[in-house]
């Protein structure tokens, strides 16, 4: 199995995969000028701020677009089509990207999700989307 | 400084497009390095200029092609992959500012053959891709649904993109995918990250392109007729995630008022469009973006029939990547030269003096290219 499976340890990204483990969604916010930032990322590319702090999110959005892989474009994903991956609006902002769990209803642009958080590893949470 | 008609497209090549099974990818460019000098008859001791464009593995650099063709130029240099039009912008920056006088641009690739895996990351594993967003058939779907949800767009018009460019392909001998596709078959055709079908998204296949650039004054003597540069621009979109709404790439728009601005030309100028593929979505933001329909009105405009054989804007008349071959855009300049010398055959648009190339490098950089055999077109 060739699973695709993030470093959680990156000194940028690690508090987002560690703040994931404990079931919250945390992205960075620049100290300098305030604003939300995700991907996690150095330094922050509005103000050049290289200070910031980890904030929690509510786990509520909207879907802001969505794709179906009905074809494992990589090995990883082998047995796992078809799925759903989508862009989600936080509400507090930000749009971050996941796998949406199997749902009776197919998604549409505007559904309203809920973070789950799927342990894959005993290191790994992935944060997913459950249509509400 | 304003390019209009300074510099001029005398010779373009290419092998055979498809497997080239144990062929290297500097070899590929090599041989395509030959057929564009033997287009344009020169020898290759009467380039003084070689900008050679990396494959997706990373290979083919100027160094490389450098040494299987034997020359030292005096200008030599490299730009990353699916940068046909920056390498023919920087050809004309370095021919005009005295660097080189004539100037071999070239790609080779064997990705087919060299089964390069195109769903590999590619850089470190972050949320999207650990959820499986990989390869660019996902970003790209994501970005068309997106456009059927704000705007209408339906399968059936999208699809057309497909379909038009099938039909032109059907008419050129060198085309990799010639099989008629008609809009029943198109929309049989199983998803593949939907909204994407397969002839939406990019065939894969070996080769080699290149092309030879020089002064407006040489390219007289040349046995072709001068396909002058009217007008080049570029713009970057490095910021890259950070943008907003970065799956839309909405700096397109800001390459597309720089272009026009600096021609003087506009929509109503350009006889044929070329407009890079990795997929299907690139051709319909641009249809947009560089004006030729309005924002969110690519889905009509397509099923109007106008980007297709006997329309009024012919698109991609080789096929593109998804029906001819995947030269990362370089046929696409390739085929630009053969309509405006009137070279193209059975697909020949009656008439073509003035081909626009627009192009991206997937989420970070548009360029565009204004070409005619006029070369006062844009002075
Ligand atoms: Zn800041």
């Amino acid at each position: 199995m060739s699973a695709l499976l993030p470093d959680v340890d990156d000194p940028v990204a690690g508090p987002f995969w560690a703040a994931a483990r404990e079931g919250r969604i945390a992205v960075q916010r620049c100290l300098t000028c305030g604003r939300l930032r995700y991907p996690p990322l150095v330094g922050c590319p509005d103000c050049l701020g290289r200070t910031y702090e980890w904030r929690d999110l509510r786990p509520t959005g909207t879907v802001w677009s969505f794709a179906v892989y009905h074809r494992a474009l990589h090995a990883a994903f082998n047995g796992q089509t078809p799925y759903t991956v989508a862009v989600v609006e936080l509400d507090d902002g930000p749009r971050i990207t996941g796998r949406v769990l199997p749902g009776a209803q197919p998604v549409v642009v505007g559904d309203r999700v809920r973070a789950s958080f799927e342990s894959v590893t005993d290191e790994v949470t992935l944060i997913q989307w459950q249509l509400l | 400084m304003d390019v209009a008609g300074k510099v001029a497209i005398v010779g373009i090549g290419h092998t055979v497009q498809g497997e080239l099974p144990g062929r290297s990818v500097e070899e590929n460019a090599v041989d395509a390095i030959v057929a564009a000098l033997a287009d344009a008859g020169l020898a290759k001791e009467d380039v003084d200029g070689l900008i050679a464009c990396k494959s997706a593995q990373g290979l083919g650099n100027d160094v490389a092609v450098g040494e299987l063709l034997g020359v030292n130029p005096p200008y030599a240099q490299c730009l990353d992959y699916g940068t046909c039009n920056f390498s023919l912008h920087l050809a004309v920056m370095a021919i005009l500012s005295g660097m080189a006088e004539t100037i071999v641009m070239s790609y080779g690739a064997n990705a087919r053959t060299g089964k390069v895996d195109f769903g590999a990351p590619l850089g470190g594993v972050d949320l999207a891709t650990a959820s499986g967003l990989v390869h660019i058939a996902g970003p790209a779907a994501l970005a068309l649904q997106r456009h059927k949800y704000l705007y209408g767009t339906t399968d059936e018009q999208f699809g057309w993109i497909a379909v038009g460019q099938r039909e032109w392909a059907g008419r050129n001998p060198n085309a990799i995918f010639r099989k008629p596709l008609s809009m029943a078959d198109y929309l049989a055709t199983p998803y593949l990250v939907e909204p994407l079908r397969r002839p939406d998204v990019t065939m894969i296949s070996d080769g080699g392109v290149a092309v030879v650039v020089t002064t407006a004054e040489r390219a007289r003597d040349m046995p072709h007729t001068p396909v002058y540069v009217s007008g080049i621009a570029e713009q970057s979109g490095v910021r890259g995630a950070y943008n907003p709404d970065n799956l839309l790439r909405p700096w397109l728009r800001d390459a597309a008022r720089s272009i026009w601005t600096k021609t003087g030309l506009s929509t109503s100028d350009i006889d044929v469009l070329y407009i890079q593929d990795p997929t299907a979505v690139w051709s319909l933001q641009m249809l947009e973006y560089y004006g030729f329909c309005g924002i969110g009105e690519a889905g009509p405009f397509l099923a109007e029939g106008h980007t297709r054989p006997g329309g009024r804007l012919p698109l991609n008349t080789h096929g593109g990547q998804l029906s001819e071959s995947y030269a990362w855009g370089w046929m696409h300049m390739v085929e630009a030269v053969r309509q405006l010398r009137g070279d193209a055959g059975e697909r020949q648009v009656d008439g073509a003096g003035v081909a626009m190339y627009c192009s991206s490098q997937a989420f970070s950089k548009a360029a565009a290219s204004i070409l005619s055999t006029d070369p006062a077109v844009a002075a």
